[in-house]
């Protein structure tokens, strides 16, 4: 069943910014959606609008088959978690995680023995009786997390809501909002810019540019099978290469050098009207600058991760990526070969859309 | 501290620049002495004599401040002016809050509205004293007009206690709203946005975030701006004088009013220094009281 349903909403802002550009978006329930783009796609924006705080300029918002589009936030059966947490400044702490349930009216004894059990399970029980400013970042964050969860909502809403804490704190912190939301089940809609939070913590990514919904999938298939280009080169890191590319005379033509291409992708190729190519860094090899079918290339920069190395080549004016093993090393200006599987590439047409996914688990490889 | 440091320490403090920063100081620490400071000992000074017209300068003590407490007149003052600061500011206090709360939204026109809100704070006190002696005035002002047209006969405002009274907090309040409205308006913008969004998706309307979120916040404002306020009001003079000059009878005659009879038609200096001072400390408790209420509830 559907939990929450975005209908060709769209919104222009005054000053004629257009943030949503109809956009249409269901998510299941019980799923945890993680929505991901770069800023300014209108992620944010959509949560909002989903959350009642922004009016759509037109289209319609569902929750639980329910059109909500012109309610009230209170009316709508919502959590949220803000980026900046969003606590009330001049409540204490069990104030603040008691103050959704005392609008509810729900009994004293019942509240407080809620307020105890929801503090207990995120570990903030010690906390209960000081004023929000006396907390750290990730404490805080916990009790917005509270607050969220102390009533059984129709959906919890996330806007970005570990952006403000340090990295490391952020691990831990992805790990137990997952581990979290998979136990109330309930569904979620997760606003992030952050590939790694959408890519561990969500059931579905819909993946967002320039107000448009671009792709709505598991995360693996994002990353295996992004729909355009635009996704391609969004999710993953470092990002897919992009390489121009056309097929002519039974033969992938890439920067002048002919690819023979395997007989069984050359119907699909043929017909399709290439553009570009898109290889990931995993997916290409460092070879000697002439083994056969190798593209040579001038090493850009090597730069070891420790667990591997990437390896960036610039091959005819163009940069690419490559993940290389942890003891590879080259130096700054030398001359490699790049090689990678046809099987392994995506292609795009003119307009960027994916023509050809890459062949999904065949001959072998991974 | 190393010997280097220390040295160099002795360095800058044995020179110029040692005294650099008091020199620089001297010339505004002067002028503050001059103005403010001589005056205040000198009032000090001046409410320990006994001086009238004619009689000997006399040293009295405290004898000016304990006869104020048994001076009939002085109390009816004291009442009059603390009936007058609570009322108006009470009154400005309530209606600046809820026009800023209304200007604080963001509809069509609201910049005007403020503008046009501000207007009454920048008119001269004197002036609008004037003005609204012609809105008063029993035989051709603007209430008698307009009482006329209708059929009605002239209206008498400053000719009654009750009325020149309440006439006056009327003054006071179109004049100082707008300042009240312009502090809590500004205190309004720059609340956090977050929280209040919170609220509204927790389930809260627009009463409750009022009462629960917005009122709270504002509170620390709220404290600054009726105190300020208070002082102010505490030392109206200009509109009181223009206006009704303390009457009818003692009606409206503040202290400021009572204090300025006293030394300068009384000729008594010395007892209206000490009404002054009195009126001084009474202003500072009551700033001193509100400041640490507002500690308090901050501290909570």
């Amino acid at each position: 069943m559907t939990a929450v349903l975005f209908e060709n909403v769209e919104k222009r802002f005054d000053g004629g910014v257009t943030a949503l550009k109809s956009l249409t978006l269901e998510a299941p329930e019980q799923k945890f959606v993680a929505l991901l783009g770069p800023s300014g796609c209108g992620k944010t924006t959509a949560l909002r609008i989903l959350a009642g705080l922004e009016m759509p300029t037109s289209g319609r918002v569902l929750i639980g088959g329910r059109d909500v589009t012109r309610l009230q936030p209170r009316d709508r059966d919502l959590a949220m978690v803000f980026q900046s947490y969003a606590l009330y400044p001049h409540m204490t702490i069990r104030d603040n995680i008691a103050y959704p349930l005392w609008l509810r009216e729900v009994p004293d004894a019942e509240r407080k023995a809620k307020v105890e059990a929801v503090a207990k399970s995120l570990e903030v029980e010690h906390l209960l009786e000081r004023k929000p400013r006396q907390l750290s970042g990730g404490q805080r964050q916990r009790i917005a997390l509270a607050r969220a969860i102390v009533r059984d909502p129709a959906a919890f809403l996330m806007d970005e809501p570990l952006s403000n804490l340090d990295a490391r704190l952020r691990l831990a912190m992805r790990g137990e909002i997952k581990r979290l939301c998979q136990r109330l089940g309930t569904t979620t809609i997760y606003v992030t810019h952050d590939q790694a939070e959408a890519m561990t913590m969500a059931d579905l990514v819909a993946v967002m540019g320039s107000g448009v919904l671009q792709q709505l999938a598991p995360p693996e298939e994002v990353y295996d099978r992004p729909a355009n280009r635009f996704v391609a080169t969004f999710v993953g890191n470092p990002p897919m290469n992009v390489l121009k590319a056309s097929v002519a005379e039974g033969e992938l033509k890439v920067h002048g050098r002919g690819l023979a291409i395997p007989p069984e992708r050359q119907a699909e190729l043929g017909a399709a009207g290439v553009a570009e190519l898109g290889i990931r860094p995993e997916d290409i090899r460092i070879v000697a600058a002439d083994a056969p079918g190798a593209v040579p290339g001038e090493v850009y920069v090597v730069e070891p991760m420790g667990s591997e190395t990437f390896v960036d080549v610039m091959v005819g004016g163009e940069r690419l990526s490559a993940r290389a093993g942890k003891s590879f090393r080259a130096a700054i200006g030398s001359t490699v070969g790049i090689s990678f599987d046809i099987a392994d590439a995506c292609f795009f047409d003119a307009s960027g859309v994916t023509v050809v996914h890459r062949a999904q688990n065949q001959g072998g490889k991974q | 501290m190393s010997k280097a440091l220390v040295r160099k320490d002795r360095l800058q403090g044995a020179g110029l620049d040692g005294a650099l920063p008091y020199l620089l100081l001297a010339p505004s620490l002067l002028v503050v002495m001059a103005v403010l400071l001589y005056p205040l000992i000198d009032g000090l000074r001046a409410s320990t004599k006994f001086y009238r017209y004619g009689k000997p300068l006399r040293d009295v003590g405290f004898d000016n401040y304990v006869q104020l407490w048994s001076d009939p007149q002085f109390l009816n003052s004291l009442m009059v002016t603390v009936s007058f600061v609570a009322s108006a500011v009470i009154l400005e206090t309530v209606l600046g809050f809820a026009l800023a709360l209304f200007c604080s939204r963001e509809i069509a026109g609201i910049r005007f509205m403020r503008t046009i809100l501000i207007i009454p704070m920048v008119v001269t006190p004197v002036v609008v004293a004037i003005v609204f002696r012609l809105i008063y005035a029993s035989d051709a002002g603007m209430l008698t007009a307009i009482s006329q047209t209708f059929g009605g006969g002239s209206v008498e405002i400053l000719g009654r206690p009750l009325r020149a009274f309440i006439g006056l907090v009327a003054l006071d309040v179109w004049e100082w709203t707008p300042l009240m409205f312009l502090i809590l308006l500004a205190g309004l913008q720059s609340l956090p946005v977050e929280p209040l969004e919170a609220a509204r998706v927790d389930g809260a309307g627009g009463w409750r975030l009022f009462w629960d979120h917005t009122l709270p916040m504002m509170r620390p404002i709220l404290a600054v701006a009726i105190v300020l306020r208070t002082i102010d009001a505490f030392g109206t003079f200009d509109q009181v004088f223009v206006l009704t000059r303390g009457g009818p009878g003692e009606a409206t005659r503040l202290l400021s009013i009572f204090g300025y009879d006293t030394a300068f038609k009384f000729q008594q200096t010395g007892y209206a220094a000490a009404l002054f001072v009195t009126m001084g400390l009474i202003i500072l408790a009551c700033a001193m009281a509100a400041v640490r209420l507002l500690k308090k509830v901050e501290a909570k």
